[in-house]
C-alpha cells in the first residue's frame, strides 16, 4: 500500500515541477499583459503592480499610446490572417493527407516508399532556400499576396507532418476490422470513412492540432510572398518594437490574444485526443 | 452462353483487380501533385548554388560550379557550423525526448487533473519561437529578468545566459526545450492512450515489475512513435532559426552560428545569394542522410512490431 | 474643409505677418488644435507646392505604392498624405513593417525586381548594396530638374553632411558625396552619436559629466563599483553592424582612425594599426568595467531601457536614443544630453551618423510619381511641423533646427539637446569607407569584439586576424 503512496507522492512532486517549468512564463506573461511599460522595466522585478487593460484595449481598438503620440495598430487584421492562413491549410492537408497515409499504412505498392518519403522531404528544405526563386515564380504567376498563394505553400509544413504522424496511426489499427467490414460487401471508401478514420481520431486531432499550431506560429513566407495585408500575428507582434522603444506590455498582451484560437482549438481535439478505448478490444 | 458470362465476371474481375492496384496511387498522388511545385524554387535554388552570385557584385555573376562548395569545405567558419548545429540538434532533440517521454508516461492515467495539465501544457508550443525568444530574453536581462532574479536569490548571481560563450548555448536549449518539448509530449501521449490495455493487464494480474512492463512492453510499442517524433524535432532543430537568431544573432562570437543564421546572414545581409544556397543545400543533403537512416530503422521496427502482435 | 478665418490665419503665417505661437493661440480660438493646425499648414504648403513649378497633377488617378518601416516618421507622414493625394491625385497605398522585418522584406522585394513598391525607407549604408545592384535610382536626375522639382524644395537646405553621406559613386573607397557619387537616397530624417546622462545618478554620487573617453571610462568604472545597482555606461554589443555604427565609430573616428586606408592603390582594412589597437584595449576596458552585464546581447532596445529605467548612468549611443526615454520613463526629466569629444587631443566631436531615407526602386514603373512622394515627404514643410510639435528628431534641414519655436521645446524639456546639436553637426556624417562588404565586415567586426570581450582571443592578435580576414574577402570580389 505505502509503495503505491510513495509512487503517487513522487508522481505528484513531478509533475508540479514539470507545471511549474512550463507554465511559470507564460503566467508571467500573463501578468505583463497587465502591466505598463514602466512596471515591467523595474529592478528587482516585483509582483505587485497595479494593474490595467490598456495594452488589450490598444490592440482590439487599433490605437497604442505611446511617448511619441497615437499610433495606429493593425492586430485584429493579423489575428484574422494567421486564423484563415492556418485554418485552411489545415483543412487542405487533412483532405490531402488522411486518404495519403491510408493508402501508405494499408497498401503495399511500388513506389509507396518512394511517394512518402519524397513528400517527408520537403521538410528538408529549409524556407530560406526556396524564398527567393519562390517569391520571382509567384509574382510570375499572379499567386504574389493572395491567401490562396499562400495556403498552397503553407502545405510545406501542415502535409508532411500530418501525413507521417496519421500513417502510423493507421499502421496501428488492425486491419481485421475493416476485413470484416468491407466482406460484409462495404467498399474502400466507407471502410476508410466509417472504420478507419473514427479509430485514428487521436492521432489525426494530435496531427491536425499540432499542423495548426506550427501553421500559426510560421511567418517567413507571408512576409515575402505577401503585403501588409497578409501579415500574420507574428510579424504584427513585433510590430510593438518600435525606435521609441519595446512596448512589452502590448506584445505580452498580443501573445495572449494569439493563443487563444489555438486554445480552444485544443480544448476542442482534446476530447479525440484521449480516445482510443475501442482499440484494446480489437488488438491481442 | 456460359463463356459470354465468364468472360464477363472475368472482366469485372479485371477491372476491380486494376482498381484496387491503382487505388493507392489515387489516394496519395494529389497529395504529391500539391506539394511537387516547390521542386521547380527548389532546382532554382541549386542552379544558384552553382553560381557566384551576389546582389551587389551584378556584372561578376557566373557558373563556377561548385567552386562555393569547395570555399565552404576550405572554410574553418563552416565546419564550426556543422559542429554546432549538430551539438544544437543531439541536445536538444536528446533532452526534449527523455523530458517528452516522462512527462507522458506520468500523464497517461486519465483523470481530470491530468487532462487539464496535458492541455495546459500544449500552452509554450503556441507561443511563437521568435516571440518566446524576446520574452526569454526579457526574463534572463540581469536589470529587469524576474528569472535572473530568481536565480540570483537562490545563490548564482550574475548568471550571463545567453551572453557568455559558456552559457549561451545551454540559455538557447533552455528556451528550445521549453518551447517544443509539448510537442513530443503531445505524440507521445496520444500514443500511449492508443496502446492496447491486454497486455497491461495481464502484466499486473501475473505481478511483473513495472521496470520490465515499461522496457520490455510500453517502450516497444511506442518506438514508432518515439521515431516520429524524434524525426520531427531532428530536422527541426537542424534547422533552428528563430530562436537563436532572436536571442543572440549567432553569438556572442562565434558560438551559436548554426546553418540557419549562417544562412540568413549570407543571404538577406550580405546578399551573397550563390554562397546562401550553397550552405542551405548542405543543411538539406544532411538532413537527407540522417531521415535516411531514421526512416528505414522505422520501417524495420514497424515490421518487427507487427510481426511481434 | 477649412473655414475663411482658418485659411486667411495660415496665409499671414506663411507671409510672416504673424509667428507660430500667435497662430497656434488664434487657431486654438477657432476650435482647432495643434495637429490639425498642422495638417491646415500642410494643405497651404502643398497648395504652395503644387503651385510653383513643376506639373504635380501629370499622374492624376493613378497611384504609386510605399514600402515603409514602423517608425514615427512614417505616421506623422500618413497624419498629412491627404495634402499630398490631392494636390496630385495620386492614389497612394503603403505597406507597413516592423523594424525586426523590414530590412528582410525589402532586400527580397528588391532582389525579386517586381514593380510592387515605388518608394521606400532605408538608410545610407543598405544604399551601398542596393546601389550596385542596380536597384535603386540615382535621384539627381528628378532633383537637378526643374520639370519634376519645385524651386521650394531648397535641396541645399538639407545638412551637407547628410546629403554627402546619402550619395556615392558605387567605387570601393571613393569619398561619399564625391565628384561623379549618385544620390541614391533622400535625407528623410537621422540620428547622431553623442552621450547622454542621467543627472540624479552622477549628482548622487558627486561625478561630473565625462570630458573624454579615457574620463569617461574611469567615471564608468566608478559608478558600477558604487554597488548601488545601476553600472556606468550603455553602449550596445549584439553582432551586428548595430553595435559599430553608433558610439563605437564615432570614437573611433574622433581618434583619427579609420576602418580602411588605401594602400598600393587597393583598399585595405586599418582595424590593426597600433592607434586602433590601443583604442580597442580602451574601448573592451570600458565595458569592461563599467558597461553592462550582458553587453553581447545589448541592441538599441537595452540601452535604451536601461537609462530610462535607471539602470545605466549614461548612454553613448543615438541622441534620439535618449531623447526617447527622458517621456514616459521612471527616469524622465533626469536625462541630460551631452556633445562628446572622445580624443582629449582633439576639440570638437565627430558622430557617425544614421540617416533614415528614401530611395526609389529601380523597378518602379512610376518614378516620376514616386519622386514627387520622395519631394513632398522631405520637402522643408513637412519637416517642419513635425519637428516642432511632433516628435520628430533629428530634423534634417538647417531652417527647422532655426526655428525658435523648436529651439525653444528642446530648450525646456530636454537639456543641452540643441547644445549637443549645434557644437556635433559641423563634423556629423558617415564616417565608414563605402564599399559593397559594409554588412559582412561590421558582421566580422562586431563578432570579433565580442570575443576579445569573452577574452576568447587578445585584442592584439584579435584585431590581426579580423584585418587578415576581411582583406582576403576584399581581394575575393575584386575589391
Amino acid at each position: 500500500m505505502s509503495n503505491v503512496l510513495l509512487r503517487r507522492t513522487i508522481r505528484g512532486v513531478l509533475l508540479t515541477l514539470v507545471v511549474l517549468f512550463f507554465l511559470f512564463p507564460m503566467f508571467w506573461v500573463l501578468l505583463m499583459s497587465f502591466q505598463t511599460n514602466r512596471d515591467i522595466l523595474r529592478t528587482p522585478p516585483s509582483l505587485f503592480f497595479t494593474p490595467t487593460i490598456s495594452n488589450y484595449v490598444a490592440l482590439i481598438s487599433g490605437e497604442i499610446q505611446t511617448s511619441v503620440g497615437t499610433l495606429p495598430v493593425d492586430y485584429m487584421k493579423n489575428l484574422w490572417n494567421s486564423a484563415l492562413l492556418s485554418a485552411c491549410a489545415v483543412a487542405l492537408s487533412l483532405l490531402l493527407g488522411v486518404p495519403a497515409a491510408y493508402a501508405f499504412a494499408r497498401f503495399k505498392f511500388r513506389l509507396g516508399e518512394d511517394i512518402a518519403f519524397t513528400l517527408l522531404s520537403f521538410r528538408f528544405a529549409p524556407p530560406i532556400l526556396v524564398l527567393l526563386p519562390l517569391q520571382l515564380y509567384f509574382q510570375d504567376i499572379g499567386l504574389y499576396d493572395t491567401y490562396f498563394g499562400l495556403v498552397w505553400v503553407y502545405q510545406l509544413i501542415t502535409l508532411p507532418l500530418i501525413l507521417w504522424i496519421v500513417r502510423g496511426y493507421f499502421e496501428d489499427i488492425s486491419p481485421d476490422i475493416e476485413h470484416a467490414y468491407r466482406l460484409d460487401g462495404h467498399s474502400w471508401f466507407k471502410s476508410l470513412w466509417k472504420i478507419a478514420i473514427p479509430l485514428a481520431r487521436p492521432g489525426i486531432a494530435a496531427a491536425g492540432l499540432l499542423a495548426f499550431i506550427f501553421a500559426w506560429n510560421s511567418f517567413i513566407f507571408a512576409l515575402v510572398l505577401g503585403s501588409s495585408d497578409v501579415q500574420p500575428v507574428t510579424v504584427g507582434s513585433l510590430a510593438f518594437m518600435t525606435a521609441s522603444g519595446i512596448q512589452y506590455g502590448t506584445i505580452a498582451a498580443a501573445l495572449v490574444l494569439s493563443i487563444i484560437p489555438t486554445l480552444v482549438l485544443a480544448l476542442y481535439t482534446q476530447r479525440y485526443l484521449v480516445e482510443g478505448l475501442s482499440l484494446g478490444a480489437v488488438k491481442g | 452462353m456460359a463463356d459470354v458470362q465468364i468472360a464477363e465476371r472475368t472482366r469485372r474481375r479485371h477491372k476491380g483487380i486494376t482498381f484496387q492496384r491503382a487505388l493507392p496511387y489515387l489516394l496519395s498522388l494529389p497529395a504529391l501533385l500539391v506539394c511537387i511545385g516547390i521542386l521547380i524554387p527548389f532546382i532554382t535554388a541549386i542552379f544558384y548554388s552553382l553560381q557566384r552570385y551576389n546582389l551587389a557584385f551584378p556584372d561578376a555573376r557566373a557558373f563556377i560550379w561548385f567552386g562555393n562548395f569547395v570555399a565552404l569545405a576550405q572554410d574553418p567558419a563552416f565546419w564550426h557550423t556543422v559542429l554546432v548545429s549538430l551539438e544544437y540538434t543531439a541536445l536538444t532533440v536528446g533532452v526534449e525526448l527523455l523530458l517528452g517521454l516522462g512527462i507522458a508516461l506520468l500523464l497517461q492515467e486519465r483523470n481530470w487533473i491530468n487532462d487539464t495539465i496535458s492541455v495546459l501544457l500544449i500552452l509554450p508550443l503556441m507561443v511563437a519561437p521568435a516571440i518566446a525568444a524576446l520574452m526569454w530574453k526579457l526574463m534572463t536581462n540581469p536589470n529587469f529578468g524576474v528569472l535572473s532574479y530568481l536565480v540570483s536569490l537562490a545563490g548564482v548571481p550574475d548568471f550571463k545566459w545567453a551572453s557568455s560563450p559558456g552559457s549561451a548555448m545551454f540559455t538557447v536549449v533552455l528556451v528550445d526545450t521549453w518551447v517544443y518539448t509539448p510537442f513530443i509530449t503531445i505524440l507521445l501521449l496520444a500514443g500511449l492512450r492508443a496502446l492496447p490495455k491486454q497486455p497491461f493487464e495481464a502484466a499486473e494480474l501475473d505481478g511483473v515489475p513495472w521496470t520490465f512492463v515499461f522496457f520490455r512492453i510500453t517502450l516497444p510499442m511506442l518506438t514508432p512513435y518515439i521515431l516520429t517524433a524524434t524525426l520531427f524535432r531532428m530536422l527541426d532543430s537542424m534547422q533552428q532559426f528563430d530562436i537563436i537568431y532572436s536571442m543572440t544573432q549567432g553569438g556572442p562570437g562565434d558560438t551559436l552560428t548554426v546553418f540557419q543564421v549562417q544562412a540568413y546572414l549570407e543571404a538577406f545581409s550580405f546578399s551573397n545569394i550563390g554562397r546562401s544556397a550553397a550552405l542551405v543545400i548542405v543543411l538539406w543533403a544532411i538532413t537527407y542522410a540522417l531521415s535516411t537512416v531514421f526512416i528505414k530503422n522505422w520501417l524495420k521496427l514497424r515490421a518487427k512490431a507487427r510481426g511481434a502482435s | 474643409m477649412s473655414s475663411r478665418k482658418q485659411k486667411e490665419l495660415v496665409k499671414a503665417y506663411y507671409d510672416n505677418n504673424i509667428g507660430r505661437r500667435e497662430l497656434l493661440q488664434r487657431m486654438a480660438q477657432l476650435g482647432v488644435g495643434a495637429a490639425a493646425t498642422g495638417v491646415l499648414l500642410n494643405a497651404a504648403a502643398t497648395d504652395a507646392l503644387a503651385a510653383s513649378g513643376p506639373d504635380f497633377k501629370k499622374f492624376q488617378g493613378k497611384g504609386i505604392r510605399l514600402l515603409l518601416n514602423k517608425h514615427p516618421y512614417v505616421d506623422a507622414m500618413a497624419k498629412n498624405l491627404d495634402n499630398f493625394k490631392s494636390m496630385t491625385g495620386l492614389k497612394v497605398t503603403y505597406d507597413i513593417f516592423p523594424e525586426d522585418v523590414y530590412f528582410d522584406k525589402v532586400t527580397t522585394a528588391l532582389a525579386s525586381k517586381g514593380s510592387q513598391y515605388d518608394a521606400f525607407m532605408t538608410g545610407a549604408y543598405q544604399t551601398w548594396k542596393y546601389g550596385p545592384a542596380r536597384q535603386i535610382v540615382d535621384l539627381n536626375q528628378y532633383i537637378k530638374d526643374p520639370k519634376y522639382t519645385s524651386p521650394d524644395y531648397n535641396w541645399n537646405d538639407v545638412t551637407e553632411g547628410l546629403r554627402k553621406s546619402d550619395a556615392w559613386d558605387g567605387k570601393a573607397g571613393s569619398e561619399l558625396g564625391g565628384p561623379g557619387a549618385k544620390q541614391w537616397a533622400i535625407p528623410w530624417g537621422f540620428e547622431l552619436n553623442n552621450v547622454a546622462y542621467n543627472k540624479r545618478i552622477l549628482g548622487e554620487l558627486g561625478i561630473e559629466p565625462p570630458k573624454n573617453l579615457p574620463d569617461l571610462i574611469e567615471k564608468a568604472a566608478k559608478i558600477s563599483a558604487a554597488g548601488k545597482g545601476y553600472y556606468g555606461v550603455g553602449v550596445r554589443g549584439s553582432r551586428s553592424w548595430a553595435t559599430i555604427h553608433p558610439g563605437f565609430l564615432s570614437a573611433y573616428a574622433n581618434y583619427g582612425q579609420k576602418d580602411f586606408v588605401v594602400k598600393g592603390g587597393k583598399l585595405t582594412p586599418a582595424m590593426n594599426t597600433k592607434e586602433s589597437k590601443e583604442f580597442h584595449k580602451m574601448w573592451i576596458d570600458m565595458i569592461q568595467r563599467g558597461g553592462p552585464k550582458n553587453w553581447t546581447t545589448y541592441t538599441w532596445y537595452e540601452v535604451g531601457n536601461d537609462l530610462g529605467a535607471g539602470n545605466s548612468a549614461m548612454i553613448f549611443d543615438a541622441d534620439i536614443l535618449g531623447y526617447f526615454q527622458n517621456n514616459g520613463t521612471k527616469e524622465a526629466g533626469n536625462i541630460v544630453y551631452l556633445p562628446f569629444t572622445a580624443n582629449p587631443a582633439v576639440d570638437k566631436p565627430t558622430p557617425n551618423v544614421w540617416i533614415w531615407s528614401l530611395a526609389m526602386s529601380e523597378f518602379s514603373k512610376m518614378k516620376e510619381a514616386a519622386w514627387f512622394f520622395i519631394q513632398w515627404a522631405t520637402g522643408t514643410q513637412n519637416t517642419n511641423f513635425g519637428a516642432v510639435n511632433a516628435d520628430l528628431v533629428d530634423p534634417v534641414r538647417d531652417s527647422v533646427w532655426k526655428v525658435p519655436e523648436f529651439q525653444a521645446r528642446l530648450e525646456k524639456s530636454y537639456p543641452g539637446y540643441l547644445n549637443q546639436f549645434q557644437k556635433s553637426i559641423g563634423q556629423s556624417r558617415i564616417y565608414f569607407t563605402p564599399q559593397q562588404l559594409f554588412p559582412e565586415f561590421t558582421t566580422d567586426w562586431a563578432a570579433m569584439l565580442q570575443q576579445m570581450y569573452a577574452k576568447q582571443i587578445p585584442i592584439d592578435e584579435g584585431l590581426d586576424k579580423l584585418a587578415a580576414g576581411l582583406e582576403r574577402k576584399l581581394r575575393e570580389v575584386g575589391i
